[in-house]
């Protein structure tokens, strides 16, 4: 045996296709020069645990699918854009670039169901009470990039420079300016100056193509290392299984294998979706014209919309500092619920995110009527 | 005896010993001088980021003009118009009195461009309404509209502060 060599370990023998193959020669071949099989096993631990609510556990799959169909539309999209000339630049991209109105509408619809499947996510892990110690920074990390694509939304909202773009994004940060202390300051910041401009277009087209995605990326890993270190979390009810009634599927085999149909369904539906009701263009932003009739955000974004308008003069700031807590609450959630099996308290907690859940929803049709 | 005993330090002479106080302390200094470092290098990044002043919109005349909006297109009573001046939006309409009146479209909520409605100055964004005087009278504005002081001059319309310097 050549000593410039490791030896390839016993549990990998096993494992990996028989030697005489070229794929099983190529992998042995790789793992005696660099021994990477600890990390092979390290990944290959992972395992889902088969219950009623199994299915729940596919929703972060499925908005890292919608990512991944964001990095690669937005990279195709990017490639025409031009943040100097952005109205008339997407306008090239929807009228005369060979299927550029459909990958723009990808793009579009692809950004609302990962937002779909991020609230999905974000209340079925709530409603599982996965955030219970010691899961408080799996929940924390997963609130970063909650938040993070909602201001990837937010910035990618404006980069069309419609009228549509500039009334959102003058609002929203009008809304941002209103915070005490930082919020003038971040909003002057935000805009590059003291209103909306094309300035404006040139810092949210950083943010939406460079300083976001390396964001998501590295705080996506984060959340991803730590639910592979703790392993999925199981509800009560599986918990109390005796160990011999449990049932695993491994997450890199079965598991994932099992999510191919559904990914192969949904990128179906992003398709069908663009092309049958395809992302349009209003007329270029003008800073002079009154706001168009009719105008509204986009959904996830109604609930906040409607309070706005129901909060009048200065009780604003009142509906601001009650959505502030509202959000603010599932940050200190896992610190407050803590017991397993849940006690009292922990019923209390899921009755008050059902009561938010339920509040959230009338806010959003409300705000989708009026 | 053997030459590594030739190399041998002398008993007599004391060992330096790593005082770990006087480590610590350089190392702190080490840290402040690359604190330092960081913040003369940020400086330049932070002004870099930070906007630029806004040129006063009525400039050194004290007046800027109206856009898209004519003399002709408010000349009588209850007329008026949505325009624009230094990149800003502006109404500008004739009241019942025959006074011209402007004010910046700006709605003192959350910013979108109010609309001239008649009767009224209505906000489409979150349902503001505002009468003729600029005063907030339903929905979310905490505040009246900004008045301007609106002119003619040689064919043109032009605005200004309402208390300031500008011909009209």
């Amino acid at each position: 045996m050549d000593e410039r060599f490791a030896p390839v370990p016993p549990e990998a023998e096993e494992s990996l296709p028989p030697p005489g193959t070229l794929v099983g020669q190529g992998l042995r071949a790789l793992l005696r020069r660099y021994p990477i099989w600890p990390v092979v096993a390290f990944f290959g631990k992972k395992r889902v645990p088969e219950h009623r609510d199994t299915g729940w556990y596919a929703l972060g799959g499925i908005a890292m699918l919608f990512f991944a169909i964001q990095v690669v539309t937005g990279i195709l999209l990017m490639v025409y854009y031009r943040p100097s000339q952005p109205w008339q630049s997407v306008q090239r991209i929807v009228t005369e670039v060979p299927y550029g109105a459909l990958i723009r509408s990808v793009h579009h619809w692809s950004a609302n169901l990962m937002a779909l499947a991020l609230f999905v996510h974000l209340f079925s892990t709530f409603f599982m009470k996965a955030y219970r110690p010691p899961r408080e920074l799996t929940w924390l990390t997963g609130l970063g990039l909650f938040g993070l694509v909602l201001f990837f939304s937010f910035s990618g909202y404006l980069l069309p420079w419609d009228d549509l773009s500039f009334f959102a994004t003058r609002v929203g940060i009008a809304e941002m300016e209103k915070a005490p202390l930082l919020g003038p300051w971040m909003a002057d910041l935000l805009r590059g100056g003291a209103d909306v401009t094309v300035d404006t277009i040139g810092r949210f087209y950083v943010f939406h193509v460079t300083v976001l995605p390396l964001l998501v990326i590295a705080l996506l890993g984060v959340h991803l290392l730590f639910i592979q270190l703790q392993g999925v979390s199981e509800p009560d009810h599986f918990a109390a299984l005796p160990g011999e009634k449990k049932r695993y599927r491994s997450f890199f085999g079965e598991f994932l294998v099992g999510e191919i149909p559904i990914w192969l369904f949904l990128w179906g539906v992003v398709l069908a979706l663009a092309a049958m009701l395809p992302r349009g263009l209003a007329l270029e932003a003008d800073v002079t014209a009154a706001a168009p009739v009719g105008i509204k955000p986009e959904w996830y974004f109604l609930a906040p919309y409607q309070a706005l308008k129901l909060f009048p003069g200065r009780l604003e700031l009142v509906g601001m500092a009650m959505m502030g807590l509202a959000a603010g609450s599932l940050l200190v959630v896992p610190f407050i619920d803590r017991a397993t099996p849940s006690d009292a308290r922990g019923r209390l907690v899921a009755w008050l995110g059902a009561a938010g859940l339920v509040g959230l929803i009338v806010m959003t049709v409300w705000g989708l009527l009026s | 005896m053997s030459a590594d005993d030739k190399s041998a330090r002398p008993a007599n002479v004391a060992v330096p010993v790593p005082d770990r106080r006087e480590r610590r302390r350089f190392l702190g200094a080490l840290g402040g001088l690359a604190a330092v470092w960081a913040g003369a290098s940020l400086y330049p990044v932070y002004r870099f980021l930070s906007p630029q002043p806004a040129p006063d919109p009525f400039g050194k005349e004290g007046r800027a003009v109206v856009e898209k909006i004519s003399p002709a297109e408010v000349a009588q009573n209850g007329m008026g118009k949505n325009g624009g001046y230094a990149g800003r939006g502006v109404i500008v309409f004739r009241n019942e009195s025959g006074e011209l009146k402007a004010f910046d479209s700006k709605c003192t909520h959350a910013g979108c461009n109010v609309q001239f409605q008649g009767a009224k100055l209505f906000c489409n964004c979150h349902g503001g309404t505002y009468d003729q005087t600029g005063k907030n009278i339903a929905g979310p504005p905490p505040r009246p509209l900004t008045e301007l002081r609106v002119f003619e001059d040689q064919g043109l319309l032009f605005v200004a502060r309402l208390a300031g310097p500008g011909k009209g």
